[in-house]
């Protein structure tokens, strides 16, 4: 028997639980093991330690009470289990009748029909309003965009578009006149015709060679 | 009030058929129940909590469980076993819930205390001046019991406080009597620790 098996066993022994044989091993680990005899008269001291709580105790006339508080909790108890009951009852008896069972459905459909019919709404207003649209391309918020233009609606806003980009239409198309000058870049030189305004920039070519500087 | 014989007679049933009473809608029955376990029953949980107010409510609320479950008691363990497993059960929970308000508000020492053997030994060695030594050792022994995990001082005080077996006690919390044993081991070597000055 180990020491720890022999310790869990301390008090078995010494209130005689254990079986003859079982007493007989632990009492020769003990004659045996100088540490666990030193660790049983431990273990009795704190036993006979603890056992003092036994005489912390109420006043005698503590529990006289009790009997009867436990029945006025019990009372209380079946009192707010009994409201609560109460008012569940209420509410499906409430529910039962025929007319509020009417009722009932009548405004869920009304709820039901108003919850559409504003989603829709919502919808509809969104797609009339261009400023959301264009909010919405561009990524940002449209009364941003209001504020920085200095458009107070939507629809002064969309007709400032055109000026704002400093474009016009014109310039979307290739000038017959520059053609000769454009050079295209090397990716672009299957397109028939330019499709950027960029493309019609001309830049001279520049030379590195020396010139002939005479003296 | 004067005790009926009706009443008289329950006193002497067994716990069985007072529960079964009590089951059938006789309230008085239960009433015997109460009276007989009251005490043991706020011991423990008093013990475990070491505040007097919180194990009156602890085994006032034990027992109102016990009355509005008794119906599913099926006898499987006794009666005390049953309600001494939900009074240890709430109390673990409730000290469990409270871990940073420990608060005392002890019971008073039992004047017989005085004349026990083991502590007129002990005390003659610690300290000539005994009155203030038990003091001392009534608080020191609540601060220590309270250092313990939930269940080692649930074990530790159904054990060594209320001297119940491995056997009731592995009933009550539901393990085995090597959990108990083992459990007992380790509170009893904190315990050592804590308590070495009176050891």
């Amino acid at each position: 028997m180990n020491c720890r098996k022999a310790q869990e066993l301390f008090d078995d022994l010494s209130r005689e639980r254990l079986a003859p044989e079982t007493a007989a091993e632990v009492r020769q680990h003990l004659v045996d093991c100088t540490d666990c005899r030193v660790q049983e008269q431990r273990t009795a001291r704190l036993q006979r330690l603890l056992a003092l709580k036994r005489y912390e105790r109420p006043a005698p006339e503590y529990f006289n009470n009790f009997l009867s508080e436990f029945h006025h909790r019990v009372l209380a108890e079946a009192q707010r289990t009994g409201r609560w009951e109460q008012a569940l009852g209420h509410i499906e008896e409430l529910l039962a009748v025929e007319s509020v069972r009417v009722w009932r459905y009548r405004f869920a459909s009304a709820m039901g029909v108003a919850v559409v019919v504003g989603l829709m709404w919502m919808g509809v207003r969104q797609m009339d309003d261009p400023a959301s649209v264009a909010g919405q391309m561009a990524g940002t918020n449209p009364s941003l965009i209001f504020a920085e233009t200095g458009s107070s609606t939507p629809s002064t806003f969309a007709a400032s578009l055109p000026s704002l980009l400093q474009v016009t239409p014109a310039d979307y198309e290739p000038a017959a006149a520059d053609s000769a000058v454009l050079t295209p870049a090397p990716t672009h030189a299957d397109s028939p015709s330019p499709r950027y305004v960029l493309d019609r920039i001309s830049v001279a070519s520049a030379s590195y060679d020396v010139p002939n500087v005479q003296f | 009030m004067p005790t009926t014989e009706c009443e008289i007679d329950l006193q002497h049933e067994d716990d069985e058929v007072l529960v079964r009473r009590t089951q059938r809608g006789d309230s008085a029955a239960f009433d015997v129940l109460v009276e007989r376990y009251k005490e043991r029953l706020y011991a423990t949980v008093y013990h475990m909590t070491a505040n007097h107010e919180d194990a009156n409510d602890l085994v006032q609320d034990t027992f109102i469980k016990a009355f509005k479950s008794l119906n599913s008691f099926r006898g499987q363990s006794s009666f005390y076993t049953w309600v001494y497993r939900i009074a240890v059960n709430r109390t673990i929970n409730f000290v469990k819930r409270r871990k940073n308000r420990n608060q005392y508000s002890l019971d008073d020492l039992d004047s017989s205390i005085q004349t026990d053997p083991d502590l007129v030994e002990m005390m003659s060695h610690i300290t000539p001046r005994r009155e203030v030594a038990l003091i001392e050792l009534h608080e020191k022994l609540n601060e220590s019991l309270q250092k313990l995990s939930e269940p080692h001082r649930a074990v530790v005080t159904m054990h060594d406080i209320q001297g119940m077996t491995h056997a009731d006690i592995a009933k009550v919390i539901k393990c085995s009597e090597g959990t108990v044993r083992s459990r007992l081991f380790y509170a009893r070597q904190q315990l050592q620790g804590l308590l070495s000055d009176y050891l």
